[in-house]
């Protein structure tokens, strides 16, 4: 009996949904970038690195700012803890904004900062936009992501 | 004299792997070249043991601590090498308000009759402040004090990256960075002051303990450091000495040097001047060796964003150093450490890394700064979690330990002896 065109053509399309969904699956940093579209400030943090910690309420503050816009903010623990162990110490540090896996970070290759603390901004395709260095403030980073033409649109709400 | 020489040297070492199981010294297996032999040695450690260091003593005798964390519990162990092997390993202290950090972590000095050792508690007051916890080996008692807080400032703030140098009768030397100037007018009644109110830098201090742990004299050596970079301290002829990277007021972070001579405290002075400015901290300490008035320091600097380990030398007790040979450069991460041989060698030891995987090198420089040879130590993995390889020497044999992280943490040791 010969297969009607239409049942091969089906299977072709949904062997292929499983191989995307497949691949989505194994690339979590991906499907974000997908899902999202966003700039990204990502903030390397550490428990023990004190200027780190006073970044931390201005970031959550501009976390909340920026949720209407374009661009996210994310944190990465520099030491590079165990999952777990790293949510603990964000949720003792009273970090708002989202802890990367270090599965993001892979997919994001990017490169281990040397210095603490580092911040980076990346582009939704994860070029690396500006690496900034040292203590930021919310003056600082606004400054940055306007002459970057960011946030892109009209929904940034000063708190 | 440039890391580049590396592949010729390495093409000719003779590379002989022997399983040697059944040996002594518990070695499990050799490497041997035309200018040295390296061993990985049986670890006393235990899985989930990290955060190790390794010391010898006057007499030559090898010394291992660690910290083995279970739950909330952090112990520091120590065995002791001898010729059938590691001694039965033995706690000196353990508790579950530790704080254990992969760049900042416990340390074991022997002297000849002593041995002393720290770690960093929690303080009571601050959420991420923390305390320099040391105790002393009583010889009379064959225990271990408790531990007792040696800075006596009573500020919550942070206290750590300790280095210790045992002194004749029984005393320690050690130095620390201290964070008491970066909080505002506190006193013992209202330590708890919010981080935002901060001001002041952070300090590197330095004092001389009893082994009690009553402190016999105490200095401020700089009033504004890196916050968080390694202090390494060594004993020249002329006394204790410390390097460390300052922090200028434009944020140059350049390694300096103190000396404690005459029963003062030079003013810090530069080994080099690198001019690395930047605001951050790197978390990548010196290291410093001293035998007589030989003085050896070794240091990561990361100028215009080129990674560098770099080596000075002195003959002066530190007073003055030679232009300084990169060790290392392009894909190196530092985590430096130094020893001086007693055949007048320098061995440098530092990670290169490539992509998440790194290797732990060893370098034997001549006194002049030659270059003789390198050699691979190990395998090992850029993440933080793998820590800073740990150095000492006795003879013109090198001890090193590390830890692995391929599965559950495992502290390693080495042994590279020098032919030359």
């Amino acid at each position: 009996m010969k297969t009607k065109p239409v049942v091969i053509v089906t299977a072709v399309i949904a062997t292929l949904i499983v191989i995307v969904a497949a691949l989505l699956q194994s690339f979590p940093g991906e499907r974000q970038r997908h899902a999202d579209e966003k700039w990204r400030i990502v903030n390397y943090w550490s428990e023990w690195c004190a200027p780190c910690r006073r970044e931390i309420p201005m970031l959550n503050q501009l976390s909340r700012e920026l949720q209407a816009t374009n661009v996210a903010i994310v944190g990465v623990n520099f030491d590079e803890d165990p999952r777990e162990k790293s949510l603990v110490i964000a949720s003792g540090m009273g970090i708002e904004f989202p802890t990367l896996t270090i599965e993001n970070v892979l997919a994001m290759q990017l490169a281990l900062p040397d210095v603490l603390p580092t911040t980076y901004i990346l582009s939704p395709e994860n070029h690396v936009l500006a690496k900034l260095i040292g203590e930021q403030t919310k003056e600082s980073l606004l400054a940055k992501l306007t002459s970057l033409g960011l946030p892109g649109n009209e929904n940034y709400e000063q708190e | 004299m440039n890391i580049s020489a590396k592949p010729r040297l390495l093409q000719s070492l003779a590379l002989i792997l022997l399983a040697t199981s059944a040996n002594l010294m518990a070695v499990n297996s050799e490497l041997q070249t035309s200018g040295a032999r390296l061993e990985l040695l049986s670890s006393p450690a235990s899985s989930d043991s990290s955060l190790s260091r390794i010391v010898t003593d006057a007499k030559g005798q090898v010394w291992l601590s660690w910290v083995t964390q279970k739950d909330q519990m952090s112990t520091l162990k120590y065995s002791k090498l001898k010729s059938g092997g590691w001694s039965v390993p033995k706690t000196i202290s353990q508790g579950d308000d530790w704080f254990n950090n992969w760049a900042d972590f416990p340390s074991l000095v022997v002297n000849e009759s002593s041995m002393a050792a720290h770690w960093l508690r929690m303080s009571a007051d601050g959420a991420y402040d923390y305390d320099i916890q040391a105790a002393f080996f009583d010889t009379d008692q064959d225990t271990w004090t408790e531990g007792v807080t040696i800075h006596k400032d009573g500020i919550s703030a942070e206290h750590g990256f300790v280095s210790m140098q045992p002194m004749s009768n029984s005393l320690t030397f050690i130095s620390w960075l201290d964070g008491r100037e970066t909080r505002a007018d506190e006193s013992h009644e209202s330590a708890s002051v919010p981080e935002h109110h901060s001001m002041g830098a952070m300090t590197l201090r330095a004092g001389v303990f009893g082994q009690t742990g009553e402190a016999v004299t105490e200095w401020e050596l700089d009033n504004r450091v890196c916050d968080c970079c390694q202090t390494s301290a060594a004993m020249s002829s002329d006394g204790p000495i410390v390097v460390y990277r300052d922090r200028s007021n434009d944020e140059v972070r350049d390694i300096y040097i103190t000396r404690y001579v005459d029963s003062i405290w030079t003013q810090p002075k530069a080994v080099y001047n690198d001019g690395w400015k930047i605001a951050g901290c790197p978390v990548n300490g010196p290291d410093v060796a001293a035998t007589g008035n030989k003085v050896a320091v070794s240091w990561f600097t990361a100028k215009d964003d080129q990674p560098e380990v770099k080596l000075v030398l002195s003959g002066d007790g530190g007073k003055t150093f030679s232009p300084p040979v990169v060790v290392a450069d392009g894909n190196t991460n530092g985590r430096v450490g130094t020893v001086i041989l007693d055949s007048g060698n320098i061995a440098v030891s530092w990670m290169d890394k490539d992509g998440s995987d790194a290797k732990i090198m060893l370098s034997l420089y001549s006194g002049d700064g030659t270059l003789l040879e390198t050699i691979q130590v190990a395998k090992s993995k850029a993440s933080r979690r793998s820590g800073f390889p740990v150095i000492d020497s006795f003879g013109n044999t090198v001890y090193v330990t590390w830890t692995n992280i391929d599965d559950k943490p495992q502290v390693m040791v080495a042994r590279v002896t020098y032919f030359q």
